[in-house]
């Protein structure tokens, strides 16, 4: 089942970034959405997630509501000068299942806590979030998103400014709470390594050269598709039961 | 006599102008975390300032009416100031409220230009011949002066403040997320606009009627020098929102004490006092700095 659908979508502000386009979030599945920087991937994310309206086209809503979303921002986005704890980070998250005036119960911080257990960070929960790294900072924007009981999981680039194992390690964390949470997954990143071995399904965006194209990651997963991307050699290559991409020079 | 006794000897004069600074220290202190924490410091100055456009404005509008703003009961409600003062800063927290749809102007943009429009308002206002004469007068109910405050304005601050802690108290949750998280608070269905609204809507209520009560400079500094200072020595919300209350509450009432044993003004004592507090964070600052 959908749980969100594009239909003929022209999105942008005033102007279409992009040609016409159908895009659906899959119940289960992961989509990455897959562009170099400032190819129109935050652009397609908020209008898929309703918060900019589509200049043409239809947004459906199978379901008949939309998703509850848990939504990881990107994390230099957000103001390390705050003087919060991890925990009343998290507890964002609850913020729409309270509704307005109803204080955070007992209940929302257990809630919380179970959350940041489950990222492995529970014994951070009372410290100030300023003094996280950033490998930290962002586990506790995916326990907020995962507090918020999400049905949809939306990550903007979180594994940007990572290294590799940083990033495998991440986004092997996302891969077991999709599984426990049985959560669909919507990744944005212009990282072409946290594709592979991780999307289901991969949209490939980009605004300047008018592409966009969304199917299976296996038949996306292309060096031609890719190289048309990114304006660079690209080679795909299986690595024990992984897809590797190394990315070369200009084409 | 003592400085003490010379002073609680002529506490019917002090009691008014000390219970508004109080009052003033304490709330704008609470409110302050936010201006600070949203880096809307200059919002404060802003709303002061366009605030004093609406009571030019009412001064003017009466002087073309022919109406005597001395007289006792002349002026009518409609034109009465207070009113027009918080009008006009109820609309300028609306427009900062909203989110500028061009790359090219930032918030702190627009807050600069209704801070600048403002200020050449007054100006052009106040230098009227229509209201020349008066000019003292509205200046001080412009912009205060700590030192006389009628019983009417302490009324005023009072409920301008009940209502802002209201609001505050609330909606707590809801505008903590906004403030610190918009763009994830926007995708989870927490209103942004509406609570970013409300929380302007409250910080100018109580701006504009602490204006007129206290005046501008110790205004402004009590919405920014208490809760800066609380949050250079403190990492938890809620001490420091208790530190930022305290700090404003204590430079009010130790700034009116000491401007009237050493005569001096009491607003920009009130002010040098408040400044005080700031010297532990900054001990701090300069111990990290110097590892």
């Amino acid at each position: 089942m959908d749980l969100i659908r594009l239909e003929r979508a022209v999105i942008g502000y005033r102007t279409p970034l992009l040609p016409p386009l159908d895009l659906a979030v899959r119940s289960g599945t992961t989509l990455g959405v897959l562009g170099p920087n400032g190819a129109g991937k935050t652009t397609l994310l908020k209008s898929l997630l309703g918060l900019l309206p589509l200049i043409s086209g239809r947004r459906v809503l199978p379901m008949g509501r939309p998703p509850r979303v848990g939504y990881v921002p990107q994390r230099d986005r957000l103001d390390m000068s705050w003087p919060l704890t991890v925990l009343d980070v998290v507890l964002m998250g609850r913020a729409h299942l309270l509704g307005p005036v109803k204080r955070y119960s007992a209940k929302d911080r257990a809630a919380a806590r179970e959350a940041l257990s489950e990222i492995g960070i529970g014994d951070l929960a009372d410290r100030p979030v300023h003094a996280l790294s950033g490998g930290q900072h962002q586990k506790v924007l995916i326990a907020r998103a995962i507090a918020a009981e999400p049905e949809l999981l939306v990550l903007d680039e979180p594994t940007s400014s990572m290294d590799p194992a940083a990033e495998r390690m991440l986004l092997d964390l996302v891969e077991r709470l999709k599984n426990a949470h049985r959560l669909s997954i919507v990744l944005v990143t212009h990282q072409l390594t946290a594709i592979p071995g991780f999307a289901t399904e991969v949209a490939l965006v980009d605004k300047d050269r008018d592409l966009f194209e969304v199917g299976p990651a296996e038949k996306m997963i292309d060096p031609h598709k890719l190289e048309l991307l990114y304006g660079r050699e690209v080679r795909v290559a299986q690595v024990g039961d992984r897809t590797v991409v190394v990315i070369g020079g200009p084409r | 006599m003592s400085g003490f006794a010379d002073f609680w000897a002529g506490r019917d004069l002090w009691r008014e102008p000390m219970i508004a600074g109080v009052l003033a220290g304490a709330v704008l202190g609470y409110l302050g975390v936010f201006v600070v924490l949203k880096r809307m410091v200059f919002v404060s100055a802003a709303l002061s300032e366009i605030s004093g456009v609406g009571v030019a404005f009412a001064f003017y509008l009466g002087a073309v009416e022919g109406i005597d703003p001395h007289a006792h009961g002349a002026i009518p409600l409609l034109l009465e100031p207070t009113w027009f003062s918080l009008v006009f800063a109820c609309l300028a927290a609306a427009v900062f409220s909203l989110r500028p749809g061009h790359r090219k102007l930032a918030p702190e943009t627009i807050v600069g230009l209704g801070y600048i429009i403002a200020s050449a308002l007054v100006l052009a206002i106040l230098n009227s011949p229509r209201i020349a004469q008066e000019a003292h007068a509205v200046g001080d109910i412009l912009f205060g002066n700590a030192v006389v405050v009628p019983r009417s304005q302490i009324y005023a601050l009072a409920a301008a403040s009940l209502a802002a802690l209201a609001v505050h108290l609330l909606f707590f949750k809801e505008l903590v997320f906004v403030s610190y998280d918009p763009e994830t608070a926007v995708v989870q269905g927490v209103g942004v606009f509406r609570y970013e609204l409300l929380l302007n809507l409250a910080t100018a209520v109580v701006i504009s009627v602490g204006t007129r009560a206290v005046g501008a400079l110790p205004v402004f500094a009590f919405t920014v020098i208490p809760a800066a200072a609380a949050l250079m020595i403190t990492e938890r919300m809620r001490l420091t929102i208790v530190l930022s209350v305290t700090f404003g509450v204590v430079a009010a009432a130790v700034g009116y004490y000491a401007s009237w044993v050493e005569q001096l003004p009491t607003g920009a004592t009130m002010v040098v006092v408040a400044s005080m507090f700031l010297v532990p964070g900054l001990v701090r600052l300069l111990r990290r700095n110097a590892v």
